[in-house]
């Protein structure tokens, strides 16, 4: 360690290391999107110079990591496959922050660009299998598996989707990140919408308890598949909404709900199908106990109104 | 042959997405079948019963009044109840340190060897054992008794608006509450707490809740300069009155200091909690005694006993080392003074709570040795005596009473709490902060209020 020759070394293959995985990023996700990607492109994306974006390609192309035609550049299979890995750690390490370290969603990505080139593929699978093997990331992106698969996001923007109709939300473009924080908190994957009204100026989405005003550019970054029926149900309220006593039926665990707390409410006996009762108020609003399968269990408000129930009445003793 | 790893993946990709939700659900299906059939449930009457006691002890009007009186009561117990065996303890320990020293002597061992056995370690080990034994044989197991009715959950309840409030985890007043027990165990117990963030602010700010060892000092200045200030009918309530405003004023220390810091270096949102209620049962003696008695007070105790045998020998050397016609251990008081008087403390003080580094505990009986010198104190075998040594003979007044309570409440943690918020966090950096910053803030605090109680006198 205490060799500088070797820290330096070690500096320069990392800072080499980082500066490949981000070409092949780019290109990865250009191809996705059904773009070209070029040396101006990757300058433009990483803020190389045009230089330095040349240097590296032909550094990599004699590496079998690039093909260039013309002024396009392309993925070889060997290149292809490092890419999908870069990408799968980034939305690996996104998925574990969200669901096990409860950082903020619009927290996460700048950690993962430096976990991304720092993770062995080793650790990569091993935090795969931690997280058990999931299949989005928190933005809803589609996680490449191990064998470098990814599953295509068979998505539109919300703003196309039909008037009225529920929709669900599969993604959310996190980049560029301005317009990403305009993204109301309550509006993440997993979350059922509808379109209210558009104008040129204005779109209006509402999930069922309020509306959300939003300009159409932060709106085209929302991403939504038909929402399937169960969680269409307009009837459905969240359990924070229940009076003292009131007893209910769990329809669904909402989707705001990831990780080491999902799995715990789970564990707790707050599965589909399973009855629930207010047990306990609370003068200070929070958290309030409810009981489910013969135990006393106290939620604060923020989970409580991710947990979706359907009414039954007042229950006799209360 | 296909490759079983890519199979895997293939299938896993056909399966719907909320098929963990699906597993667990089915799980549940199962055994609700199966109870269904098997088991018989009487437990209506019982529900509404734990219900009704519930809405009693978390209603808004009487829930927290009820928690203070029960914090009080469990004190003024352990305040009535630990006098007289600390009484009798020292006693009998000076008792035999006189015969154990004539003996020695008689047997023809040279008077410094006497003197760092005897009066130097163990010393140090009877002081320890006749201050902390009695209040930890009862407050020990008056804690596991609330524990073991499933009341400390509920106060958990009571709280937990405020730690929200603070940014903090809800389990972290369950946290505070192991504090009062000993903060190193509070700091392990905050392995409960699964966010890093939070989990550090428990850390940070567990030093802020009086632990066991610090409780006998508080209750020995509370009975000493607080009780005394009242008739003696009342003297023992308003004593453990006091005790439970230094414990009141720690919670909003912690409270503040979690705010503070999850506002500025620890930013963040306060993250998901579930805190399940047991049913409340029956306390089984047995259980109480074993957990209280043999779990905490005697690894407490021992503890205790083993950082207080070399600090009574430290001690020992400090008093009996002459230099310029004084001990050093009045050289390095001395030393100390001008910083102990600025903050309404003196120097004597200090120079224990230096000693007093590797434990809590030995704080008051160290600044009794210091105050006492090489002089045998096989006179003081009480509070009246201590009261005598402390205000008559060395100018303690109320202010330092009061301050010392604060410095008590506020200062650094002892070493093992040092050594495991490292073990716990890994970080010296924060264990630096954890350390460094409640000492900031103790300081802090007995200046202003020195300062101001100077001023308007």
């Amino acid at each position: 360690m205490a060799n500088p020759f070797l820290l330096w070394r070690r500096w320069r293959d990392a800072r080499r290391r980082t500066a490949f995985e981000d070409v092949l990023k780019h290109v990865l996700t250009r191809t996705i999107e059904g773009r070209e990607a070029g040396v101006d492109s990757v300058a433009g994306h990483l803020g190389f110079s045009q230089k330095r974006v040349l240097h590296l390609a032909v550094e990599m192309e004699s590496a079998g990591l690039l093909r260039s035609e013309g002024a396009r550049l392309a993925l070889t299979p060997a290149g292809e496959k490092w890419a999908t890995q870069v990408v799968r750690a980034h939305r690996l390490w996104e998925t574990y922050l969200a669901n096990e370290a409860h950082v903020p969603i619009e927290a996460l990505h700048k950690p993962a660009e430096a976990a991304e080139h720092r993770l062995t593929p080793e650790q990569v699978d091993a935090l795969d299998a931690s997280l058990g093997y999931p299949r989005n990331d928190p933005h809803g992106d589609p996680i490449p598996t191990a064998s470098g698969q990814i599953a295509a996001l068979d998505a539109r923007a919300v703003t196309s989707f039909p008037l009225g109709q529920a929709a669900e939300i599969a993604h959310l473009e996190d980049e560029p990140a301005a317009l990403f924080r305009q993204i109301p908190e309550a509006l993440r994957p997993g979350t059922v919408v509808r379109r209210v009204s558009s104008s040129p100026a204005e779109v209006t989405l509402s999930d069922g308890a309020r509306e959300y005003r939003l300009t159409p550019l932060v709106a085209g970054n929302i991403q939504v598949v038909p929402a399937p029926e169960a969680k269409a149900d307009p009837s459905l309220a969240p359990l924070s909404a229940l009076a003292l006593g009131e007893e209910a039926e769990v329809v669904a665990i909402g989707p705001g709900l990831r990780g080491f707390t999902r799995r715990r409410l789970l564990d707790l006996g707050l599965t589909p199908q399973a009855r629930v009762s207010v047990h306990l108020d609370n003068a200070f609003g929070d958290p309030r106990a409810y009981r489910v399968r013969g135990a006393t269990i106290a939620l604060r408000r923020e989970q409580a109104a991710h947990i979706f129930v359907r009414r039954h009445g007042v229950l006799a003793s209360a | 042959m296909t490759d079983p790893i890519a199979r895997a993946d293939q299938l896993r990709a056909s399966l719907p997405a909320g098929f963990r939700d699906q597993v667990v659900e089915s799980l549940y299906e199962e055994a609700h079948r199966i109870a269904g059939r098997s088991v018989k449930t009487g437990e209506n009457r019982r529900i509404d019963f734990d219900q009704r006691i519930d809405r009693l002890v978390t209603s808004p009007i009487f829930g927290l009044p009820l928690m203070l009186v029960l914090i009080t009561g469990v004190f003024w117990l352990t305040i009535i109840g630990s006098n007289y065996p600390s009484q009798m303890l020292a006693t009998s320990f000076f008792w035999l340190e006189d015969k154990l020293v004539a003996w020695s002597a008689a047997a023809g061992a040279p008077a410094w060897l006497t003197g760092f056995v005897w009066n130097g370690v163990y010393r140090g080990l009877a002081w320890v054992v006749a201050v902390m034994l009695p209040p930890m044989a009862i407050f020990f197991p008056m804690f596991t008794i609330l524990e073991d009715l499933g009341y400390l959950p509920r106060v958990g309840y009571n709280m937990d608006w405020l730690f929200r409030k603070a940014g903090a985890h809800g389990k972290q007043s369950l946290t505070m509450a192991m504090g009062f027990g000993c903060n190193a165990a509070g700091v392990i117990s905050t392995r409960i707490i699964d966010s890093p963030r939070e989990r550090l602010i428990a850390i940070l700010t567990n030093n802020f809740v009086p632990c066991n060892g610090r409780f006998p000092t508080l209750i020995m200045l509370a009975t000493i300069f607080v009780a005394a200030q009242f008739p003696p009918a009342v003297a023992s309530v308003a004593a453990a009155g006091s005790v439970v405003g230094v414990v009141l004023l720690g919670v909003l220390f912690t409270l503040v200091v979690s705010a503070v810091l999850s506002r500025t270096v620890l930013r963040g949102e306060a993250s998901a909690f579930t805190l399940e209620l047991p049913p409340y049962r029956r306390p089984s003696i047995l259980r109480i005694l074993y957990t209280s008695l043999i779990d905490r007070t005697i690894f407490v105790l021992g503890r205790a006993m083993l950082t207080a045998a070399p600090a009574g020998a430290v001690i020992w050397i400090l008093g009996n080392i002459d230099w310029q016609g004084a001990s050093l251990a009045r050289h390095a008081a001395n030393f100390l003074q001008p910083l102990g008087h600025a903050i309404g403390l003196d120097g004597v003080i200090l120079l224990a709570y230096v000693i007093a580094i590797p434990a809590n505990e030995i704080v008051v009986p160290t600044m009794l040795m210091v105050y006492l010198g090489t002089g045998m104190m096989s006179d003081v075998t009480g509070y009246d005596d201590i009261r005598r040594i402390l205000v008559e003979e060395n100018g303690w007044s109320l202010l330092t009473a009061v301050n010392l309570m604060l410095f008590s409440l506020l200062h650094n943690p002892c070493a093992t709490t040092i050594l495991t918020m490292w073990r716990e966090t890994r970080s010296t950096r924060w264990t630096f902060i954890g350390a460094l910053m409640p000492l900031a803030i103790a300081f802090a605090v007995t200046f202003t209020v020195a300062t101001v109680v100077r001023l308007l006198l």
